[in-house]
């Protein structure tokens, strides 16, 4: 039998756990039961990375609870790369279906599947923290920024009588915009900061904005305004003019000296060669 | 390409000069960045030891932190991602990003496994067995090829911990050699892997070292293991959550009385304790280091003696 037959029979039995075709291939088929370290290897590796990129989401539910699900992530998206980091994409959404499909299944008269809900501490509002948690993550691995727009820079480009407006900005790389519900926000805080009061939110805020400052990542929410000039400034960026007009249609009181003021100080922005 | 003519065996001493080393765990960091720079000079050669793809990160302070350890200690990249036994078409995009790594840091030693972890387009993210058929040993060396064609140096591969025989045509020393004879790379000795294996399999573990050409060793390893919760000692599993066993610092003096003074680093992964308690445990390897030094300085005194 060939390797290739050995790797297939081996995949088998990792994703499904049956032993059928890679037993041919033991010296000894009374050690079968022994492949399970490997298996069990794989799962652990699997769902150990995604309680390390979803820890509040994990904290939210509970180990045992977190786990549950996450090995059915594992099994329906098992990693493709030869690395853990950043694995869990799709769990936000995975998360989602879940949920949907529990709540479908309660439609039917089965306390059994109406309990599973409450038993493993799912709601909306936890695919809200889950989506937080990678957000997080994504901005603290983000690259770093090369071209980072100083406060002594913009002093030196007023020196020279240069008009701000036109200068051509971005975001940096740890810039990272989510829309999440204000209520799971201010859990995810709550989770994060082992606080136990969960503070109400301006229903006026809708995105939360990450950023890494000094290797530390920070989030707050942003207002309408706010919102709107970070989008203007995502991707190839813009001139501070137009992005800060952008801001100023939906709220034509929006401080833009403070928020500039904010970006700098913040280490946001970075100039855009564009 | 291959790039076996490159190299010489000798390129795998190129961290003969390394002590003992430890693994780089993100709970030590700070402790290690406020040691004396002098420690990595004058304590004989502290060096430490990453998972490569750990560090498959654009930035941020995982890279900033190694970098900054990176500037008073030698380190090096073991990858545990690689697959060399299977799915080599994802390996470029693999290597790539460990070159980039390489380039940037410029590891004493580039390392890997003599396993596969890859099928189909998915990550088992484990390192699972592979045959020790002359069909397995073919895929392995062209692993370890493409590998090192990739990142354009030479590797040294570790014999894996094996919890169970698969139907074989050759013993691992043997399957080992061979593929580095024919690809060119070099052999990391996991004693604790090998101690695992003749306690689960029942190899004889001295035997074993002895059938390893001393040339084509550039590391050595060490670390815990852990009885299986439900078989007890009569299985052992590679979990590098416990303190380096007496047999296996027995082994290692074996090894090194073989293999003479190679870098050896002191594995822990899990159930991490204090970087005081981990030092304590390399001041220990770096004993037998000093040991296995003396010998080869004493041997060389009583040839030039004799002569």
């Amino acid at each position: 039998m060939s390797d290739s037959q050995y790797i297939e029979a081996f995949t088998k039995y990792l994703l499904s756990g049956d032993p059928s075709a890679i037993e041919v291939f033991c010296e000894n088929p009374s050690d079968i039961k022994r492949l399970a370290i490997y298996r069990n290897g794989f799962y652990k590796g699997c769902v150990d990375a995604l309680i390390a990129n979803y820890p509040m989401c994990e904290k939210k539910m509970g180990n045992n609870n977190f786990k549950k699900i996450a090995k059915a992530y594992v099994d329906r998206f098992p990693p493709e790369h030869g690395t853990l980091v950043g694995y869990g994409l799709d769990f936000p959404s995975f998360i989602t279906d879940f949920i949907n499909k529990i709540k479908l299944e309660e439609e039917e008269p089965l306390q059994s599947s109406k309990s599973l809900i409450n038993t493993l501490n799912l709601d909306l509002k936890l695919v809200d923290i889950a989506r937080l948690d990678y957000t997080w993550l994504m901005s603290l691995m983000s690259g770093d920024s090369k071209e980072t727009l100083t406060i002594e820079y913009v002093n030196e480009l007023i020196g020279q009588e240069f008009e701000l407006t036109e200068l051509n900005v971005k975001l940096n790389d740890s810039v990272l915009l989510v829309e999440v519900s204000t209520e799971a926000f201010s859990e995810w805080i709550s989770l994060k900061t082992n606080h136990n009061t969960v503070e109400k939110c301006s229903p006026t805020m809708n995105s939360v904005m990450f950023w890494r400052l000094q290797g530390a990542v920070q989030a707050r929410l942003l207002s309408i305004a706010e919102t709107k000039l970070m989008q203007s400034l995502q991707g190839e960026g813009s001139t501070l003019g137009k992005a800060f007009d952008a801001a100023l249609t939906v709220d034509e009181e929006f401080e833009v000296s403070d928020a500039f003021t904010a970006c700098l100080q913040n280490e946001l922005l970075e100039i855009s060669i564009n | 390409m291959k790039v076996n003519s490159l190299h010489s065996p000798q390129q795998f001493l190129v961290g003969e000069h390394l002590g003992a080393g430890l693994s780089l765990k993100p709970e030590h960091l700070d402790d290690i960045l406020v040691l004396p720079v002098k420690n990595s000079a004058s304590d004989n050669n502290l060096w430490f030891e990453v998972h490569t793809e750990n560090y498959f990160v654009a930035g941020g302070p995982r890279l900033a932190y190694l970098r900054a350890i990176r500037e008073n200690y030698n380190i090096s990249f073991h990858g545990v991602g690689g697959s060399l036994g299977a799915d080599l078409k994802v390996m470029p995009a693999h290597t790539k990003r460990v070159k980039a790594l390489i380039d940037e840091f410029q590891p004493s030693l580039v390392s890997e496994h003599a396993v596969w972890s890859k099928a189909n387009g998915k990550y088992f993210a484990d390192l699972m067995p592979l045959p020790r058929t002359q069909d397995a040993l073919q895929s392995l060396i062209n692993g370890i090829d493409c590998y090192q064609s990739g990142i354009g140096r030479s590797i040294l591969i570790e014999n894996p911990s094996n919890y169970l025989d698969f139907i074989s045509d050759m013993d691992e020393p043997q399957f080992l050699v061979e593929a580095a004879k024919r690809s060119g790379c070099g052999l990391l000795i996991d004693i604790n892997n090998l101690y695992i294996s003749s306690k689960n399999t029942g190899v004889d573990a001295l035997n074993y070292l002895k059938q390893i050409p001393a040339e084509l060793v550039g590391e050595i390893h060490i670390a815990g293991h852990d009885p299986d919760p439900a078989l007890g000692d009569s299985l052992l599993i590679d979990s590098h959550a416990a303190a380096v066993a007496p047999p296996v610092w027995d082994l290692l003096e074996e090894a090194l009385n073989l293999f003479g003074h190679r870098p050896v680093l002191v594995e822990r992964d899990a159930n991490i304790p204090s970087f005081d308690e981990l030092m304590n445990e390399r001041k220990t390897a770096q004993h037998y280091l000093n040991q296995c030094q003396l010998q080869n300085n004493l041997s060389t005194l009583n040839k030039k003696v004799t002569n």
